[in-house]
């Protein structure tokens, strides 16, 4: 057990260090949560919001009131979100078949196609990723289902 | 052109370096001819179909990456089994295990090496894969839930276009109806399948 000393100066270490101090630090600090922003909405991201609006009012046709197109916007998201989270899975595929490539073992003749090797160096992370990707397409189905003013699809188990 | 333009405004699927989009192309227009689907709605469902498909594939290749990269330690191991003998230097052995599972990588004289010096101690080239299975098992199990997961979902968005077209079609008939008996015809929600229904 600590001491009374000891927990006086665990008190004073612990007082010195209270976090970043700096804007710099405290801006890094901020992103320190930060892995991958897939739980974020691709809605945030301004430079898809013009190809969401299309997909959008693709879905919508012709109809024109503003709750049918925030509707369908929602359902343009959620499609967004799903690709968003297999490109996550490529680039990460991809960095693992750059990095293999770097520093494989000394066996080429049966050594197994680059991308498949790769796959399985990841395999932990991809399917962390897969929750994501379950997330974005249970909110696309029910988005899509909720458009058509349907309640099927929340109340059907096998959807 | 109508399809073109509908796959024009939905997110491109990623593909990995080593992946051909032709493949992927072609994967898609064999499952459209299957499907039919009409309007954007349902090309997202074909698409996504396609994507979960597409991945599934990658996935069972790497499947066998799992089992090839366990493949040396494998074979070390069993050749270790086969050639330990009582009173023989553990240097000996490790060099001598070295240079043959080296060999099998070689060529197919060094295989046959291997071969003989597995038989010599009652076993086969089939207790290499045995053990490199083994050695991965956990790394197969992941997988295998990934790929249970991936079929759940590929299973589902068929669901989902046929659910679609169900209420579509309810939609329809309602209108149809409603037309008969001459009342009010409100506008159909269902406004991006008009042309293709059309």
């Amino acid at each position: 057990m600590a001491s009374e000393r000891q927990i006086a100066a665990n008190r004073a270490n612990a007082r010195k260090s209270s976090g970043p101090r700096s804007s710099a630090g405290k801006s890094r600090a901020s992103r320190n949560a930060y892995r991958h922003g897939l739980s974020l909405s691709v809605g945030t991201n301004a430079p898809l919001a013009p190809q969401l609006e299309t997909l959008a009012r693709k879905i919508a046709g012709n109809a024109v009131d503003a709750i049918t197109l925030e509707r369908a916007r929602e359902i343009a998201q959620a499609e967004f979100d799903l690709a968003r989270v297999r490109r996550a899975k490529v680039a990460l595929i991809e960095s693992a078949r750059a990095c293999a490539a770097a520093d494989r073992p000394p066996m080429p003749p049966q050594d197994p196609d680059q991308s498949a090797e790769a796959v399985r160096r990841v395999l932990p992370d991809l399917r962390k990723l897969d929750r994501y990707e379950r997330r974005a397409a249970v909110q696309r189905d029910r988005a899509v289902f909720g458009f058509y003013g349907r309640e099927k699809f929340s109340n059907n188990p096998k959807l | 052109m109508r399809r073109r333009n509908e796959l024009a405004v939905l997110p491109k699927l990623p593909l990995l370096i080593t992946e051909s989009a032709d493949e992927f192309d072609a994967l898609r227009d064999a499952f459209e001819q299957e499907i039919k689907p009409r309007g954007i709605i349902e090309q997202m469902y074909v698409h996504d179909f396609c994507s979960i498909v597409w991945e599934i594939l990658r996935l069972r290749r790497g499947r066998a990456a799992i089992v090839n990269a366990a493949f040396r330690d494998a074979l070390v191991h069993v050749l270790t089994e086969c050639l330990t003998k009582p009173g023989k230097l553990q240097l000996d052995l490790d060099d001598q295990v070295q240079t043959l599972a080296l060999a099998w990588f070689k060529n197919e004289q060094g295989k046959k090496r291997v071969a003989k010096t597995l038989n010599e101690s009652g076993f086969d080239e089939y207790a290499i894969e045995g053990e490199a299975i083994r050695r991965s098992s956990s790394a197969l199990e992941l997988l295998n839930r990934m790929l249970a997961s991936l079929e759940a979902r590929r299973d589902k968005a068929l669901r989902c276009i046929g659910d679609y077209r169900d209420g579509w079609g309810r939609q329809l008939r309602g209108l149809s109806d409603r037309m008969i008996e001459g009342q009010d015809v409100p506008v159909l929600v269902h406004a991006s399948s008009e042309e293709s229904a059309a």
